[in-house]
């Protein structure tokens, strides 16, 4: 590596080291603020699937959409170790249960009624990227909850 | 980690995908039926959903194996109860399979074979749910 080279990476890490506390909590505020666009989107989505063919049958997925996030709203309180570990609680476990199948069950509704022929192409596509957009938003929300906050400010 | 570690952390939430899975299979098959399914046709599901809750309800550390003891016999009725009432529902979802091939007027072999499929979809969901269990 060339001298200049060896200067430039040095600076560009003081430059790092000393990003001021404030910029960071803009950053995650910036996060939240994706999070929040994230579940409107999915939400509008869902909501166009119904009301542009005005068939409110798909609206059962939202059904499965309240299960899907139950691991988030019990375990992530204590950090993201407690979703990706072993657990020897029943309750975890069960959480993890209904999760897989209202995960299966946001894919299987849809498919369902595409099948029987209630819905049509444009309703199925608009519901399964509305469940999409859902789980990325639960990976990113995992994302940040497993950032420390403390070390921003 | 091992893979006996990543079998306990994901393999609640996989019997989960196979217990939706097998429930999608069933009632894609009663939705798209030309034919109305009886109500008798729903009971093999109904009864494997139950045996696979019945034999995940008991804790693995109270089976007593030692031959000295009197062990547990409540328990172990209630797993033989459990395992009783998973096998007649798969004998009762082919029989019904069985029952569809050979009557016109029945619902289509197609829901036949979506019944068994969902009983052993169940059944295979709480075969997961108990080995990802730690011992």
């Amino acid at each position: 590596m060339l001298s200049w080279q060896k200067k430039f990476a040095a600076y560009l890490e003081l430059e790092m080291a000393e990003l001021p506390g404030y910029f960071r909590y803009c950053l995650n505020t910036g996060k939240l603020v994706l999070l929040g666009i994230l579940v409107s989107g999915g939400v509008v989505l869902q909501i166009l699937a119904c009301a542009l063919y005005n068939n409110w049958w798909p609206m059962l997925t939202a059904i499965t959409y309240v299960l899907l996030p139950m691991p988030l709203l019990f375990l992530v309180g204590s950090g993201r170790s407690s979703l990706f570990s072993e657990s020897d609680s029943s309750w975890v476990n069960a959480t993890k249960f209904l999760t897989g199948a209202s995960a299966v069950g946001s894919i299987a509704i849809p498919a369902i009624l595409k099948h029987s022929g209630v819905i049509g192409w444009g309703a199925f596509a608009m519901e399964l990227s509305s469940f999409f957009v859902f789980v990325f938003a639960i990976l990113c929300y995992i994302r940040i909850n497993d950032e420390d906050d403390y070390s921003s400010l | 980690m091992d893979l006996l570690e990543l079998w306990a952390i994901f393999g609640p939430g996989v019997a989960g995908a196979v217990f939706g899975a097998g429930w999608w299979i069933w009632l894609d098959a009663v939705v798209c039926s030309t034919v109305t399914v009886p109500f008798l046709h729903y009971l093999p599901g109904i009864f494997a959903s139950l045996a696979a809750l019945m034999f995940n309800c008991v804790r693995k550390e109270d089976i007593d194996y030692s031959p000295y003891d009197e062990g547990e016999w409540r328990l172990k009725l209630w797993l033989f109860i459990a395992y009783v009432v998973s096998f007649v529902s798969l004998a009762g979802s082919a029989g019904l399979l069985i029952q569809d091939s050979l009557d016109k007027s029945a619902p289509s072999v197609w829901t036949g074979v979506a019944g068994v499929l969902q009983c052993v979809f169940v059944l295979i969901c709480g075969l997961v749910y108990w080995t990802s269990h730690p011992e």
